[in-house]
């Protein structure tokens, strides 16, 4: 990841300065923003698929066996291999991929046996794997990066804080040696605990030992105050990378797989009968969903990143029914949530609303007396924040949102009042029972009808030119005429009915 | 009608599996006792009795979820009782029967929210049910990450709820799930036929006047009413294996649902008490997490050994049939290359009859020896009288199907299934054969 870092780091300083570019970094919220807006694209984007496939749970289940996957390559590393344990080493992001591709096979495997429906074929994998990976967790790993917390939230709120320093001008390192003029040498009593004597006794002996002797990398060194320049250095998240590298990879594997994509989402078998490899495509799609899951542990958790697979393609679902447009929708929709969960982890929603004012409002509401400041999980917020604007596109889509929906159902519902009314006038119109069936006053009995409910279709059609009234009686007028004629013929199939008129 | 049935087969099978179960589970004491050094202290005993009352109840409600296909809303409606769990301790403070209570209304509420979204928009229940888990789950972690943040809150154990901790578990509580689950069981016991209606046939229950939709809302709040009492037990992510394992385990030994429902109360009071025991054994193993393990231990060992459909008796029952299949084409080749050479008893090339077949050939070489139907002696494979008998039957019998297909409407013939390698007569009448054997003869002189 090094190089890498160092080569975005160059490209970005071409537009920025490196104090504003370090700047940046070390807020907090801008890093966590960032991170969570990266992974929130690339879930959205490999979540469309998996939505218009059928295949939204995949993700929980991967998910959960990433942790085993984690926790395994984890132990591996660190008690087999004797290898430094980071959990975000490429080895361990490649075994938890292959889990989760496993986990896939494994429920796969259950299913087809024939003997356990599909659902309960995943729901019997992934608690398991689950388990197992925390009785792995709590019995042998005592490493703060893998604790039950980071499990549940992961670290995005501190992802800023873990850095690889890069130095561009003035880069000297300094090995600081007992010679050198900076090193710092203490004496150190080196029988007094044996001996059980204080160090002013006269028999005690001591060394001389340097206490801050070693190798310094620009950085350690400029802050410890051991060079006269002070080196160009930026400090780079080291998440953000690894992020960064995943949703590439996914950006290029939609764009460039584009069309199999969707031929193998929306109709298999064509793609198996042009030749396409409807597996092939399946099985790509859940590496890249396990590498994601892989690279979002350390940020938000093991379940929480499900809610970026799974709730920002079902929001733009919602919005269009074009898959290009829903591609560009769901990770608009992820990165708008992280951007915008920061704020409400930190007490703001989007950024205007404060949370502490809704507190005080239940408190003074309900009396009850809850600490009003409110300070909470970063990636929980994020999904908080997806989530409601998935409810907003529910309630506001323009044409599945709920008040669309009521809006046309209403709609519908009074167009057809009107015309079988028209259409009943014009039944009646000049027929020996019109007196009878035309009168204004019972005109509602033969709909069965409430009177209020006639009287406002009435006043409706008046409104609309449509009808007439003469002596009580509803008369149709020309523009009615025309449109009870257009109702006949559409709805009725006018061309099979003797014309009665 | 069902009192007068004799008990059958199955039936035994299901009592046995349970008494089974009850002996290992009175061995286990003893065993971890002598084994681990495991001392039923009261705490154990309390715990282990807690899980296996609570394992008990969403082991038989679990079924239901099972038989319906709804494994995966478990799993939602587990996840969703976490913001409850945090808005109740922010009200009540805590006191368990308010945690539970909170549980239970956020988990409620999230069944109807997946409810809504089915009926207003076109998401599909899977994505719904992600929907769901995901955004009420970290309703919940938010919840709880600010009731952390407040200083001087006794939030001390509502992280119990996550990962579940069974060594929290004190007597109060076991009194409170069992008071529950009392009343839990009680309405499955009353509403017995209906919910078994509805898990089956549900439009058939509508049209006989059933309200499905009251009795789905009821059987589905049972069913949150026991995740939200396992809770404690499993915690909020492992909660789905233990409601679906037992139910899934159980559903390999036995066809009948009343059989099913108490074998698979029987899997989780046991899974529940040897998940608790167990864990008890080394502090840094968690209840929950063990509890699961052993249920899916269960539930390997009934897909691979419940008889008829478990894995080892199919895969069983499935190589006999090929080396019967094997035995049976391998001689019908050793006897066409006889006749095609002499007499039914002449001398068939080992490497010919190895030739022709594949892999079954030499299957059905050993299996002709084993039944000493054929001997391999100099000059290749021979068949031996009672093969050569088996050989002629055998083909006397193809002879007979071929003429029935042709024949079957021109001589009236009943109607049935053809079945080649069956006995003919053991499908058709006697005269019905004759008549078929009259044919053959008649086409022989011609």
């Amino acid at each position: 990841m090094m190089p890498l870092e160092r080569l975005l780091i160059e490209f970005l300083l071409n537009f920025v300065a490196r104090d504003e570019l370090n700047a940046f970094l070390r807020s907090p919220q801008n890093t966590a923003t960032l991170i969570g807006g990266l992974i929130a694209i690339s879930g959205a984007l490999l979540g469309s698929f998996l939505l218009l496939r059928g295949m939204s749970l995949a993700s929980d289940a991967i998910s959960h066996t990433v942790l085993l996957g984690i926790v395994v390559a984890f132990l591996l590393m660190t008690r087999v291999f004797g290898l430094e344990g980071d959990t975000s080493s490429p080895w361990l992001i490649a075994g938890a991929s292959l889990a989760g591709v496993g986990t896939v096979l494994l429920t796969e495997l259950l299913y087809r046996s024939g003997l356990v429906r599909q659902d309960a074929a995943l729901g019997l994998a992934f608690p398991l794997l689950f388990a197992i990976a925390v009785i792995l967790v709590s019995r042998f790993v005592d490493d703060v990066h893998l604790d039950e917390d980071a499990v549940l939230v992961g670290e995005i709120g501190l992802a800023w804080a873990n850095t690889n320093s890069h130095c561009f001008e003035n880069c000297e390192s300094v090995t600081v040696d007992e010679d050198h003029p900076a090193a710092r040498m203490t004496r150190l009593c080196v029988n007094c605990r044996e001996l059980g004597i204080s160090p002013r006794d006269e028999s005690a002996e001591f060394v001389e030992v340097c206490g801050n002797c070693g190798d310094y990398s620009p950085a350690r060194a400029w802050s410890a105050g051991l060079l006269e320049l002070e080196p160009a250095l930026v400090f780079f998240p080291k998440s953000i990378a690894a992020t960064l590298v995943m949703t590439l990879l996914t950006l290029a594997f939609v764009l460039l797989f584009y069309k199999e994509l969707k031929l193998t989402t929306f109709d298999g078998a064509l793609a198996q009968a042009l030749g396409f490899r409807p597996a092939v495509m399946n099985y790509c799609l859940m590496a890249l969903v396990s590498l994601v899951a892989v690279g979002a542990f350390d940020a938000v958790g093991s379940i929480l990143v499900i809610a970026f697979f799974i709730i920002p393609p079902a929001a733009a679902y919602l919005l269009t029914d074009r898959l290009a447009l829903m591609l560009l929708l769901s990770p608009l929709v992820g990165a708008a949530g992280a951007f915008f969960g920061y704020d409400l982890a930190r007490g703001q929603v989007f950024g205007i609303l404060p949370v502490a004012d809704g507190i005080g409002l239940i408190n003074r509401a309900f009396g009850l007396a809850l600490v009003e400041a409110w300070d909470s999980s970063i990636s929980a917020s994020m999904v908080l924040m997806i989530f409601m604007l998935f409810l907003l596109a529910w309630v506001f889509s323009p044409r599945y949102g709920l008040i669309s929906t009521a809006l046309r159902r209403v709609n519908s519902r009074r167009r057809f009042a009107d015309q079988v009314v028209l259409a009943h006038i014009r039944n009646h119109q000049g027929s020996p029972q019109a007196a009878s069936e035309l009168r204004i006053a019972t005109l509602h009995v033969h709909f069965r009808w409430t009177p209020r409910r006639m009287g406002r279709v009435l006043a409706r059609l008046r409104a609309l030119g449509l009808i007439r009234i003469v002596n009580g009686g509803a008369v149709l007028t020309e523009r009615g005429e025309a449109r009870a004629q257009a109702f006949r013929r559409t709805m009725l199939g006018a061309n099979n009915l003797p014309d009665v008129s | 009608m069902k009192a007068t049935r004799a008990p059958s087969h199955e039936d035994r099978r299901v009592w046995l599996v349970i008494g089974g179960i009850a002996l290992i589970s009175l061995l286990l004491i003893p065993l971890s006792q002598a084994l681990f050094g495991l001392r039923f202290t009261y705490t154990v005993r309390v715990v282990a009795l807690g899980g296996a009352i609570l394992g008990f109840i969403s082991g038989a409600l679990g079924c239901f979820a099972v038989l319906r296909g709804e494994s995966l809303l478990g799993d939602a409606l587990s996840h969703a009782a976490l913001p409850g769990v945090a808005i109740a301790f922010l009200l009540a403070g805590r006191e368990l029967s308010a945690l539970l209570i909170g549980a239970g209304i956020a988990s409620w509420l999230s069944l109807r929210f997946v409810a809504a979204l089915l009926a207003t928009t076109r998401i599909k229940r899977d994505t719904a049910l992600g929907i769901v888990l995901a955004s009420f789950f970290a309703a919940g972690i938010a919840l709880l990450a600010y009731i952390q943040s407040i200083p001087d809150a006794s939030q001390a154990g509502l992280d119990h709820f996550i990962f579940g901790q069974a060594a929290a578990i004190i007597e109060s509580d076991v009194r409170l799930a069992s008071g529950a689950g009392l009343v839990v069981l009680c309405m499955l016991a009353l509403f017995w036929k209906e919910f078994k209606l509805v898990t089956f046939d549900a439009e058939f229950a509508g049209a006989n006047g059933f309200r499905t939709g009251l009795i789905n809302t009821l059987l589905s709040t049972l069913i949150v009413v026991t995740i939200v009492l396992g809770l404690q037990l499993a915690g909020v992510i492992l909660m789905v294996g233990m409601l679906i394992a037992p139910g899934i385990a159980a559903r390999q030994w036995t066809n009948k649902l009343e059989q099913m429902v108490i074998l698979a109360a029987v899997f989780g009071a046991f899974t529940g008490g040897a998940g608790a025991v167990i864990s008890a054994l080394d502090s840094d193993i968690p209840t929950g997490p063990m509890i699961i393990v052993v249920a899916f231990i269960l539930v390997l060992l009934s897909l691979a050994l419940a008889p008829g459909r478990g894995i080892l008796w199919r895969q069983l029952r499935m190589r006999a049939n090929r080396r019967v299949f094997a035995a049976l084409n391998t001689r019908r080749d050793l006897y066409r290359y006889a006749l095609a050479h002499g007499a039914a008893d002449s001398p068939v090339p080992d490497d010919f009859i190895r030739g022709v077949g594949d892999r079954s050939a030499e299957l059905g070489l050993r299996q002709l020896q084993a039944e000493s139907q054929a001997t391999l002696g100099e000059a290749g494979w021979q068949l031996s009288e009672s093969g050569i008998e088996l050989a002629r039957r055998d083909r006397r019998n193809q002879r007979l199907w071929a003429l029935y297909r042709r024949y079957a409407h021109e001589l009236s013939l009943p109607s049935v299934t053809e079945d080649r390698e069956a006995e003919i007569a053991s499908l058709l009448p006697a005269d019905a054969v004759a008549k078929l054997e009259a044919k053959l003869a008649e086409r022989a002189d011609a």
